[in-house]
């Protein structure tokens, strides 16, 4: 007899309806059954339906007679519906049991791992008891040799007190030492030892040399290149800065046939500056701007060229000219760093004045400003920033 | 390398941990028997002297001074083992020397800095070491200067820097080399990475190097012998160990380094029991325990044939983490092997007891 698995079957309540797909097979019973112990077994060509009544009673008969179509219809659905309902609760029940479980797994992982820590803080205590009572005795041993120490401090001021010669008779003289309502044996042996330690400690002392020659030892600190500790400063901008200066200084933009026809000395970009430089002093600003584009020309990395350029070309009222060096010398000043702030210092003012100079004066402030911020204590900028903050206030007043 | 207990490493035990009303700055034993001694700033801004005894598992106030200016540090090292006479440091740039039993005068007193002492350390004292006792303190004023009990006043010995410099601060100082009575040697630590050795017998400069980061902490693994080895500590985690017996001309001490802590090492501590065995403190509240292992040649000759050292290597004995504030002083007790006291920046002091050091 084969012996169907309930899944197999889809049971409803009341009209019992068993589906073994593909065969349907519908009885719409008298009275509900209980489907969760019902079974339908399979064999010898027929199929053995056990059902459980719900209520325990007579029943008129199998199936209901009078069932009309619409009844028959909402009996199916109910059921369908029912049978629905407990599916989910099936599967709700499912879902808790697993909860559970899961819980219980956990649980039983925590108490392992709880024995496991335990059992490491209990080894830690053992180790720390046993440890502490070591420190104890130790501790006592201490209080018992201070004991001694101000036992053997009694013998010495004892002896300091008695004059010199008596002191060997004072060994033997047990009488005095009663006197003193100590015990005999311990107070000898500690007036033996008080009286070497009194020597002892007399000799130390004159051992000990005299203060030493006051004298004093000039240190210097270490020089960086920067004077800034480690903790203090921006290395990488300041490493960078100096990679770019030493970069700069490298590179020789050699690809012009007149460099052949100049001088050894006039290929040097430094000598050339120096060149303008001196130029510049004695006020040939012409010949110092062409010596700083063959400069600029050798090298054109280098931002004190565009800085002294710029220069050159407020002098001779090149106005736009000298506004293009300046952004470019402050282009080439970047990353920021302390070793390169004078030079920024320029460049802003020496663009401020240019601007200015082409009525241009909110651009002007700024690069005032931004002059000041790096150097707020140059008095000379605060003036001139001041008069075009005037002039500003003057011209929105007129407009 | 985690903790493995019951492991022939040594463990790191917590005894006692006490919880305190101030900052405290400096944890010292008392030498010869179990008290401690905490140093530190109220948050009225007085100093703060306490007197602990160690009393099983706890500690018992026995004492509190209270002084008008913080404790920034003290010591033990330059008094007799009958005195114990404490000297400190404090924020003032006053060193006094005070009699614990009679704390309301001090027993020596002269204002050696202009700014604050950060440092102090003492020798001569406590049946350690030969010579006069002599006490060094190091300020944020950039001097270092040595006193005499015997002398008032003036130092007997003082390292300023010169005319027209810009000083720098001394974070730390330490005697060495103090093997017979004239011999004397003075290491200085400052903030900007500069590492000075003073030579008190010649009263000249006898090396100086730079490790770039400032230096919290240096310590001779002995005072009282020919010196050996300088460990000293830095911030960002890395601490140098120096090794003082063979100096070349030019390139100096030979050293090892390790970085071993993200954060600052605060101190660094020898074992008074065993010169090899050193405890560093962090700046997140970590204690490692390091053994430093001698190479099999301590000196060899360079090309020229000049002897130069070499520097041994260091290995990490155990570390734990005791709490999340630096850990800013710390001191082993000289009687009992492995018990120590630190203090820490969350206001509390811990005995602790590193265990199985007879072992290493």
């Amino acid at each position: 007899m084969n012996s169907l698995k309930l899944k197999d079957a889809f049971w409803m309540t009341t009209p019992g309806v068993v589906s073994i797909p593909p065969f349907l097979f519908e009885a719409i019973l008298y009275a509900p059954i209980d489907d969760t112990n019902s079974t339908a077994k399979i064999g010898n060509g027929n199929i053995f339906f056990t059902l459980y009544k719900k209520e325990p009673a007579m029943w008129d008969s199998l199936t209901l007679a009078n069932a009309d179509k619409e009844k028959l219809q909402y009996l199916r659905e109910n059921a369908v519906l029912k049978a629905h309902e407990k599916a989910k609760e099936e599967t709700e029940a499912k879902k808790i049991t697993k909860q559970e479980h899961k819980k219980y797994a956990l649980e039983a992982t925590m108490k392992l791992e709880e024995a496991e820590r335990k059992r490491i803080e209990d080894l830690k205590e053992k180790e720390r008891q046993k440890v502490s009572k070591e420190l104890e005795l130790w501790k006592n041993q201490q209080k018992d040799g201070d004991k001694y120490k101000s036992i053997q401090k009694k013998g010495e001021l004892h002896q300091e007190i008695e004059p010199l010669k008596e002191r060997k008779s004072e060994k033997m003289n047990k009488t005095r030492i009663l006197n003193e309502g100590t015990s005999k044996t311990r107070l000898k042996s500690t007036k033996g030892h008080g009286s070497c330690s009194i020597f002892s400690q007399n000799l130390k002392e004159e051992q000990l040399p005299a203060p030493r020659a006051a004298a004093t030892i000039k240190v210097n600190f270490t020089p960086r290149v920067f004077p800034t500790a480690l903790r203090e400063s921006r290395v990488a901008e300041e490493e960078e800065w100096l990679h770019k200066q030493a970069e700069a200084r490298r590179i020789i933009n050699s690809d012009l046939s007149e460099l052949e026809d100049l001088k050894e000395e006039e290929k040097n970009p430094d000598w050339l500056k120096d060149k303008g430089n001196k130029m510049f002093a004695m006020g040939d600003y012409l010949g110092a701007v062409n010596a700083y584009n063959l400069a600029v020309r050798l090298n054109n990395k280098l931002p004190l060229l565009y800085l002294n350029r710029a220069a050159c070309h407020l002098k001779l009222r090149n106005l736009h000219k000298a506004v293009e060096d300046s952004s470019k010398a402050l282009e080439l000043l970047t990353p920021p760093v302390p070793d390169n702030e004078k030079a920024r210092v320029k460049a802003h003012v020496r663009r401020g004045t240019a601007f200015c100079q082409l009525e241009l004066y909110t651009e002007g402030l700024q690069d005032y400003e931004a002059a000041l911020k790096i150097d707020p204590r140059n008095e000379n900028i605060e003036k001139d920033a001041e008069k075009i903050r005037h002039l500003i206030q003057g011209t929105m007043q007129s407009s | 390398m985690s903790a493995a207990v019951g492991a022939e490493r040594p463990q790191v035990v917590s005894h006692v941990q006490q919880a305190l009303s101030y900052t405290v700055f400096d944890c010292r034993w008392v030498p010869r028997s179990a008290r401690l001694l905490c140093l530190g700033s109220a948050a009225r801004g007085t100093g703060i002297i306490q007197l602990y005894e160690l009393h099983g598992a706890r500690l018992e106030l026995l004492r509190e001074i209270e002084k008008p200016k913080p404790i920034k540090c003290g010591t033990f090292g330059a008094t007799s083992l009958q005195q114990r006479f404490l000297a400190t440091g404090d924020f003032d740039g006053n060193l006094n020397i005070w009699n614990l039993e009679a704390p309301e005068l001090p027993v020596y007193s002269v204002k050696g800095h202009k700014e604050i002492i950060n440092s102090i350390d003492g020798v001569g004292g406590l049946g350690i070491g030969e010579g006069a006792p002599e006490i060094v303190t190091g300020s944020r004023d950039g001097t270092v200067k040595v006193w005499d009990p015997r002398q008032k006043d003036t130092p007997v010995a003082n390292m300023e820097p010169v005319q027209g410099e810009s000083k720098r601060d001394c974070w730390t100082v330490a005697f060495g080399n103090a093997y017979n009575q004239e011999e004397r040697v003075v290491c200085a630590g400052y903030d900007n990475g500069d590492i000075k050795l003073f030579d008190l017998k010649t009263m000249s400069l006898r090396w100086e190097t730079n490790i770039k980061n400032g230096v919290c902490s240096v310590e001779f693994d002995r005072k009282d012998i020919n010196m050996n080895k300088l460990v000293a500590t830095s911030l960002e985690g890395k601490f140098h160990v120096f090794d003082m017996r063979t100096q070349h001309p030019t390139k100096g001490f030979a050293s090892v380094s390790e970085k071993a802590q993200k954060s600052t090492i605060w101190q660094v501590r020898h074992l008074p029991q065993n010169r090899d065995v050193f405890m560093t403190s962090g700046g997140s509240g970590s204690l490692h325990l390091w053994k430093y292992e001698y190479p099999a040649q301590r000196s060899k000759k360079d090309s020229e044939g000049s002897e130069m050292g070499v520097a041994g290597s260091v290995s990490l004995l155990q570390n734990v983490t005791l709490s999340t504030q630096p850990i800013s002083s710390l001191d082993w007790s000289p009687d009992k092997k492995g018990l120590c006291v630190c203090g820490a920046f969350d206001q509390t002091v811990r005995v602790l007891i590193v265990t199985k050091l007879n072992k290493i």
